[in-house]
């Protein structure tokens, strides 16, 4: 696998016969005509074979599988119980991604470690046309980054085009792509959508340098943000997860000091916030596959959910020292909001208590109509 | 395969090469066989000319403990020897669940005798109820290889998956240390003791043998008042407070919080989980009317100290 800032190039290319039929899969095939590819006929034997090789996570990561969504793309975010969710909509394109973040939920979640493209669009387009006609009134989000990263592929796909060519005709829709990559050079090309936000995931420098392999620098990903700001898109941030370690103060202050200074608060959508979390199961992968990664063995508690998260009273610090930074840069207008937070904790932080995941929707993205871009 | 009634002397108990289990009562079998006799032939073979046991393990040793000197044996031809571990294999596997020893010594065998790796994990492992993923084949390996002493002891107490996942983490050495913490308390309490030792050596980047030969631990152990039972659960405490120091100062707070205020003892108040939530929940008891008075004025009293609302900050007074 190489990772040169952000272009991905896999070992080799698996590709169901039944996905042959797709112009992605020609598309994708071109692009990479110097990387070796196998029809196969069984998928499911081959994700088999992974899962007896020693790092099923890593040895995914270096070949991507052409294959046909079976099931629905579009889904609610799971988010998880007992907490409150932000009626967030996912589209599952794309599955796994080649960038190897230690706490990534990704590594137990799903069962195919196999970087996967979902080639037929046309059944996407199909079903987003029904499932947005069926919300025509109401504003809601919906996003790719979910169960991949949105730009990580985008030099072998380039689906951020069509995406945005999709959704720009669907105003009452804000559709986000979430990365941590400098992908943008498709985006550069666009004429850019009032309801199209591009959004980065944030960490302190540190903690993006030890935890986020393959991954570009958070002044990097500011930098890549700021130039899609100043060509007209939305820009979101979300700072998750937020890690405790020696000097996360100091960190994280110096993260959102570097965000103001290049960006225009005036242009960001919103900025989420989220700490550290992770089901029981994935502890044993994460220790075996990061055994340096101490962050791990931080106190944790078996929340509500049942994941493990830090105790209440280290995310409120956590969470209060970052707003109070967003606040003093001139962040005061941004729409903050928790992801897989309690009531107690948007209370106790941001002085309101949302009655439900439709409030927070309303929060978000009701705006849409008066977020006139400042030019 | 033919049948013949083979010396008991005849038989090379020294090689275990096709053995799959060691930790086992001979005490109903040894009376089924005194009572009825033998009804299974074991099934023997001859290599480097001996003879060498295949399957029967427990039928040969019930015979040779009854005082049989000879006992009808299949005598089995041919010497590829993964094809007779696997004779001893599935003549198991279709009549009884193998223990966690079990399956860790058929795994190590079946590598042993040459089979493929991904033959290993994709088949054999889901025909002993395991996930066919790698992870499962390494550890299983790992328990394969714990010191016999380990091994009587998982053995006796029946210790679950996850506490031999756990005793993974440590040495021979740590393990031998472990043996009488662990001998007198349940599978969780085992479970939280081995969490709690291995995650405090990772954070704090010491060995387990040193923790367990720490001071404090010391002075558990050889504390002449204390039954092997308080000890362990001792230990437990301990560690779970220097595994958890903040949720630990947290219950401290609270505690007093409750001594401060005189909460009164006819009503029962409890936090969530963690302190996850803010929520508090008191609970009373009452038989009649002015017991129930009685148990709303004591509230009231609590309810009327300045010091009464301190609680619901609980959560930002905590220090970092």
């Amino acid at each position: 696998m190489r990772m040169i800032k952000s272009n991905y190039i896999p070992h080799k290319i698996y590709i169901t016969q039944e996905s042959l039929r797709f112009p992605l899969t020609h598309k994708i095939i071109s692009k990479l005509k110097q990387i070796p590819h196998e029809i196969i006929n069984n998928h499911q034997s081959l994700i088999e074979d992974f899962k007896c090789s020693e790092d099923p996570v890593s040895q995914g990561k270096k070949f991507i599988l052409l294959a046909q969504q079976k099931g629905e793309f579009v889904k609610p975010c799971p988010c998880t119980p007992y907490y409150l969710g932000c009626n967030y909509f996912i589209i599952n394109l794309e599955l796994n991604c080649p960038l190897d973040c230690s706490y990534c939920i990704l590594q137990s979640y799903l069962s195919n470690p196999l970087i996967t493209i979902h080639v037929n669009l046309e059944d996407l387009w199909r079903e987003l046309d029904v499932f947005i006609a069926k919300r025509k009134g109401s504003y809601f989000r919906i996003g790719t980054g979910e169960l991949g990263d949105s730009l990580a592929l985008d030099n072998i796909t380039e689906l951020s085009q069509d995406l945005i060519s999709y959704f720009r005709q669907k105003p009452h829709v804000w559709f986000e792509l979430k990365t941590k990559t400098v992908n943008i050079s498709h985006l550069r090309k666009l004429k850019p959508p009032e309801n199209v936000v591009v959004s980065w995931s944030l960490n302190s420098s540190i903690m993006a340098q030890e935890q986020e392999k393959g991954a570009p620098s958070i002044a990097e990903r500011i930098l890549a943000a700021k130039d899609v700001s100043e060509r007209g898109f939305w820009v979101g941030f979300h700072f998750d997860p937020l890690i405790h370690y020696q000097g996360w103060e100091k960190g994280y202050a110096e993260v959102v000091k570097m965000l103001f200074r290049q960006i225009n608060p005036a242009k960001i959508a919103w900025i989420s916030l989220g700490s550290l979390r992770f089901p029981p199961d994935l502890k044993a992968i994460i220790t075996k596959r990061f055994p340096k990664a101490k962050i791990f063995f931080d106190e944790f508690i078996k929340g509500l959910d049942g994941k493990y998260r830090y105790l209440k009273s280290l995310r409120l610090k956590l969470y209060s020292h970052i707003v109070k930074s967003i606040v003093k840069h001139g962040g005061s207008k941004i729409p903050l909001y928790f992801c897989m937070e309690s009531k107690d904790i948007w209370r106790s932080v941001l002085g309101w208590e949302p009655k439900g995941k439709k409030e927070i929707e309303q929060f978000l993205s009701c705006p849409l109509a008066d977020k006139k871009l400042v030019k | 395969m033919k049948i013949k009634i083979l010396p008991l002397k005849d038989i090379n108990f020294q090689d275990e090469r096709f053995r799959i289990s060691y930790y086992f009562s001979l005490e109903k079998l040894s009376l089924s066989i005194k009572e009825i006799g033998l009804i299974q032939p074991p099934l023997v073979s001859v290599l480097d000319k001996q003879f060498v046991l295949v399957t029967g393990w427990k039928r040969v040793l019930a015979c040779r403990q009854l005082g049989l000197s000879a006992l009808p044996c299949w005598i089995v031809t041919g010497s590829n020897p993964l094809r007779l571990f696997l004779m001893a294999f599935y003549e198991n596997l279709t009549t009884r669940e193998f223990s966690l020893l079990e399956k860790a010594e058929i795994i190590k065998k079946l590598k042993g005798f040459g089979e493929e790796e991904r033959k290993i994990i994709r088949f054999y492992l889901p025909l002993l109820g395991l996930p066919a993923a790698n992870y499962y084949f390494k550890i299983y390996l790992k328990f394969s290889d714990f010191e016999p002493e380990f091994k009587v002891f998982i053995h006796e107490k029946n210790m679950s998956f996850h506490c031999l996942e756990l005793s993974a983490n440590f040495d021979s050495w740590e393990r031998k240390l472990l043996i009488p913490w662990l001998r007198v308390v349940g599978h969780n309490k085992q479970k939280e003791i081995l969490e709690y030792l291995h995650e405090i050596s990772v954070r704090d980047g010491l060995t387990a043998k040193h923790l367990l030969n720490s001071k404090e631990i010391k002075e558990i152990a050889n504390s002449k008042n204390l039954s092997p039972l308080q000890k362990a659960n001792k230990l437990r405490l301990f560690l779970r407070k220097k595994r958890y120091p903040k949720l630990h100062s947290l219950q401290l707070a609270f505690n007093s919080w409750l001594k401060k205020i005189s909460w009164p003892k006819q009503v029962e108040i409890d936090h969530t989980p963690y302190f996850e939530s803010d929520e508090l929940k008191v609970n009373f008891k009452f038989k009649n009317k002015q017991e129930f008075k009685n148990n709303l004025l004591k509230l009231q009293k609590v309810v009327n100290q300045e010091k009464f609302s301190e609680i619901f900050n609980l959560n930002l007074n905590e220090n970092d």
